[in-house]
């Protein structure tokens, strides 16, 4: 498995830095991309691999969105899955979600992907600075 | 109907699976289990379902206001260039009409910057100006002067002239630049220009003694074609468009030179347009600054015009030129001359 995936942020597109070796992944920006599957399909491939050797080791998923169409939510709302599925079978998750402290519709939109995570640790919190 | 009543039918289902496995009404329990993982599915399903429908209201909704903020923002822009355009049309008036386009379209940049040109210049002064208005009020004067410059700065629009400046009852035209139709075509119309002028000038007298002019306006003209430093010149703060070296003050001097209500032409500008301008070669001028005396022509008029008004015949046919100037040689003279051409052709 290789020890990073790194995709550079667009315009419609956020930057993902998933740090395998280190256990940390992270999602930050914008995210209306023309074709959400082609652009998620890598990352949901990079995880599924990382989260199926993980077993009972921890990891820590930063989402730090700004904005998000419909089809990228959902997206997401898959990505937490991934991520729930894997503390259920052991792993040891946390999963941060950070928003702008003046936009209310992601901090409440993190709130609301937080109550579907039973067995993964969710933290919402203000974006620093 | 508020937005839980949407999801009515569906919280309905959700109530009566719930019920259907409270009340143990699955006698088997592998059907049950089956049941309420369906039922687990199904509500995720609808909270999905829920949030993205939410989402997609709070983004249109962020999306209507931008609009709403663009909307506004095209009204600001579209006021301000309004005004923008008011500004643009009152410092046009300050800029020579080609000079303003050629900024205003970005073919020519703001910043210090020139080039070498060949171009025809044009200076023309009134003569004994201040005499000739020294007993005029102030406002009569303003008029005077505004209607004289007026009336010359159609007629160098007209001919393509890039105006560089007015000097208090002196023009400084040239042609060439920043558009030019070719050397030959920029000294033809520049002579062209000056000859209209003139002709104008001579309409104009009579108006100009009712204004209260005791004496007539008379120009001296000066054209000169020659290579210049064109563009801008100053501070980055201001600057002028226009030209310098000595091609410049070779005009000036022309012009002090020339006859009163006459246009004294240098002899490349003569080279050029002889084909279609009478003129007549005066003594060579001393100018400071030049080794030689500078030779220079007197314009007669334009043989368009000559042949018009019957003091030129001409005729010009591929291989066959005839040109009689009626001014210069009494008639006799010119058939003589005709004779022994058509003399020589019968031999």
């Amino acid at each position: 498995m290789r020890d990073k995936l790194n995709i550079e942020a667009t315009s419609r597109t956020p930057a993902v830095v998933f740090d395998f070796a280190n256990h940390h992944m992270k999602i930050s920006g914008e995210s209306y991309p023309e074709d959400v599957t082609e652009f998620y399909r890598p990352v949901f491939d990079a995880l599924d691999t990382y989260l199926g050797k993980l077993g009972k080791g921890t990891c820590r998923f930063d989402f730090e969105l700004i904005y998000l169409n419909s089809s990228s939510a959902k997206a997401v709302m898959m990505l937490m899955d991934k991520l729930e599925d894997a503390a259920k079978k052991g792993a040891a998750i946390e999963v941060y979600w950070f928003y702008d402290k003046e936009d209310d519709t992601m901090q409440e939109l993190g709130g609301e992907f937080g109550e579907d995570l039973e067995t993964a640790k969710f933290h919402l919190e203000k974006m620093p600075g | 109907m508020s937005s839980d009543d949407l999801f009515a039918a569906e919280e309905q289902i959700i109530a009566a699976a719930q019920e259907l496995l409270q009340n143990g009404r699955f006698a088997d329990r592998v059907d049950g289990k089956l049941f309420e993982e369906l039922l687990k599915d199904y509500q995720k399903l609808f909270r999905t379902t829920r949030r993205l429908m939410r989402l997609s209201d709070r983004n249109e909704e962020q999306l209507n206001a931008l609009t709403h903020e663009q909307r506004k923002a095209n009204e600001l822009i579209a006021q301000k260039n309004k005004e923008l355009d008011a500004l643009a049309t009152k410092l046009s008036k300050y800029l020579s009409p080609q000079i303003y386009h050629s900024i205003f379209t970005g073919a020519q940049n703001v910043e210090i910057i020139s080039s070498r040109k060949k171009l025809t210049i044009f200076f023309s002064d009134v003569v004994n100006f201040t005499e000739t208005t020294d007993k005029l009020e102030s406002e009569d004067l303003t008029n005077l002067l505004n209607r004289y410059l007026t009336e010359m700065t159609n007629i160098a629009l007209e001919y393509g002239a890039t105006i560089d400046k007015y000097i208090g009852d002196a023009i400084m035209v040239f042609f060439g630049d920043p558009e030019s139709k070719g050397v030959k075509e920029d000294a033809r119309a520049c002579v062209r220009m000056a000859v209209a002028m003139l002709k104008r000038m001579r309409e104009l007298h009579a108006e100009w003694q009712e204004l209260g002019a005791e004496k007539p306006f008379h120009l001296r003209i000066g054209v000169n074609t020659g290579y210049v430093t064109v563009g801008n010149f100053g501070s980055d703060d201001r600057m002028d468009y226009t030209i310098i070296g000595s091609s410049v003050n070779l005009t000036a001097r022309l012009q002090s030179y020339a006859e009163i209500d006459g246009i004294l032409m240098g002899h490349e500008t003569y080279a050029l347009v002889k084909d279609e301008v009478d003129a007549e070669e005066q003594t060579p001028i001393k100018v400071k600054g030049f080794a030689e005396p500078i030779r220079c022509y007197k314009v007669l008029g334009l043989y368009d015009d000559l042949v018009g008004e019957g003091s030129v015949i001409r005729e010009e046919r591929d291989g066959f030129k005839v040109l009689l100037d009626l001014q210069k040689r009494d008639r006799a003279e010119a058939i003589a001359a005709l004779e022994a051409i058509v003399a020589r052709l019968k031999q």
